[in-house]
């Protein structure tokens, strides 16, 4: 194969694929969903999908064909979904009881959270995303930036005042 | 000094809280309702960020397990071990007896698929069967294997064979349905006369007439009064046959699996499932045996009573 270095069977290649789209194939089905789990099985479905086809993909178009797997993963089940809940098979989880309306977290809410990330200070944003990305404890942190554990609280406590006013 | 104390532990109460140390009615306390229910909308949108976030070396170690278990799942499942095993021992053994000259022929998953013999003769397979048969030997004699559903209309003339894992079905010109499975051997005459030989014994098949042996019980005796059998128009139909069979019939239809380890699969099924659409499939199947299935993936479904 002339192609080798564009050939999605290859395991460097996949995982290249993987690395690039994983990401924004999650989070386009998280707002499909709803819901992290089925993000995050769906997701790794299409790649397990896309795998199986590696050879019928080229690099050029697997985004698309990425997203389009999902997107029709995410079709069948609502359909089936909508089927289920119409015959009274079994009993569906109402969005209501769980994740009340105002708590839903939508596209343009999650834009504007990463705006306000952005808009921290530059202490604000290491300490809020070494907390909130890394899972860091602030006595961890303390010590990795050279801080005081109160300075670290301070800086995430603005931070959060800081998102609350512009969210 | 106590105020102090105080004012100093809730000075950065928001670090706290979202670390889970101040619980949702003390901030409550802290903070007007409006903002309350501003930050509790703010800590879940950013677990839901960092989530989406966060680095994805687990999903990709996952990925690359599904990818490696897919088939280990398959072969290990134990429903599939006895179909998938004796149809490969049964068809592989024959077809590499027969030679360079012989013939292969399968169906997909869902898929049915018309053959014309060599003589004229007719077969329709229903889906995951397969026929094979000597073009060389096919001018002495019309032998021919087969694993799975099909149907036959045969050209009148010399003795036609089908051979099954499970028994033997001959001849002369007519019309049947043949079910060979691990352990599901049904025949069904429609037009003419048909031999069964089962191991040793022998059995003449009319019109309408049909004999079955499943799971190596005592041969039945049936009745069919269809012209033709219902699975070449689209829909599989099921007398008194034990659940198991039916969902082996609705995997390979739909190419999917059925985790059934909940339920009683011996339990009997009358009724018929659309080939065309799994969920009204399920409903046909599921609702009447009363039982609840759930979803795992669009292809994998667990069921339960």
């Amino acid at each position: 194969m002339n192609l080798d270095l564009k050939n999605i069977c290859k395991p460097k290649i996949f995982e290249k694929v993987f690395k690039t789209h994983a990401k924004d194939l999650k989070r386009f089905l998280y707002f499909k969903f709803n819901d992290l789990e089925t993000a995050e099985d769906v997701m790794q479905d299409a790649f397990v999908k896309l795998w199986k086809n590696c050879g019928d993909v080229s690099l050029e178009k697997v985004k698309s064909y990425l997203f389009t797997i999902g997107n029709n993963m995410f079709l069948n089940i609502k359909k089936h979904e909508q089927v289920v809940r119409k015959n009274k098979f079994r009993h569906t989880k109402n969005s209501t009881n769980e994740s009340p309306e105002f708590l839903l977290i939508e596209k343009e809410y999650l834009e504007k959270i990463e705006k306000a990330i952005a808009n921290l200070s530059e202490k604000q944003r290491e300490v809020f995303l070494l907390s909130r990305i890394e899972k860091k404890k602030y006595k961890e942190i303390a010590a990795m930036l050279n801080i005081s554990v109160k300075a670290v609280e301070k800086r995430m406590h603005n931070a959060l005042l800081k998102m609350r006013k512009v969210m | 000094m106590e105020n102090n104390t105080e004012n100093i532990e809730n000075e950065f109460f928001l670090s706290q809280w979202i670390e889970g140390n101040l619980t949702e009615t003390e901030l409550k306390k802290i903070v007007s309702e409006e903002d309350f229910l501003a930050y509790k909308k703010l800590k879940k949108g950013l677990d839901i960020y960092s989530h989406l976030e966060k680095p994805l070396d687990t999903s990709f170690k996952e990925i690359q397990n599904r990818i490696h278990t897919k088939t280990k799942v398959r072969i290990l499942n134990t429903k599939w071990i006895a179909s998938i095993a004796a149809m490969l021992i049964f068809f592989i053994g024959f077809y590499a007896l027969l030679g360079n000259d012989s013939v292969l022929n399968k169906s997909n998953f869902g898929e049915q698929k018309n053959i014309v013999l060599l003589d004229g003769s007719e077969v329709i397979l229903n889906a995951k069967s397969a026929i094979s048969y000597s073009k060389k030997e096919w001018k002495n004699k019309r032998k021919i294997y087969l694993s799975g559903e099909a149907f036959f209309k045969v050209k009148k003339g010399s003795k036609f064979t089908v051979k099954t894992k499970n028994g033997d079905i001959t001849v002369l010109g007519t019309q049947f349905n043949v079910k060979a499975t691990a352990d599901y051997f049904e025949v069904i005459c429609y037009e003419g006369k048909v031999q069964v030989t089962d191991k040793t014994k022998k059995y003449i098949l009319q019109p309408t007439e049909a004999y079955r042996k499943i799971n190596g019980n005592k041969y039945e005796d049936l009745n069919y009064i269809q012209k033709t059998p219902t699975w070449i128009l689209g829909e599989s139909t099921y007398r008194s046959v034990p659940l198991k069979y039916v969902i082996t019939d609705l995997e390979k239809q739909f190419k999917i699996q059925i985790e059934a380890k909940n339920i009683d699969e011996n339990a009997m099924y009358t009724g018929s499932f659309n080939h065309k659409n799994v969920t009204l499939a399920f409903k046909s199947v599921f609702e009447a045996m009363n039982l609840n299935y759930k979803t795992i993936t669009p292809n994998t479904f667990v069921l339960d009573k």
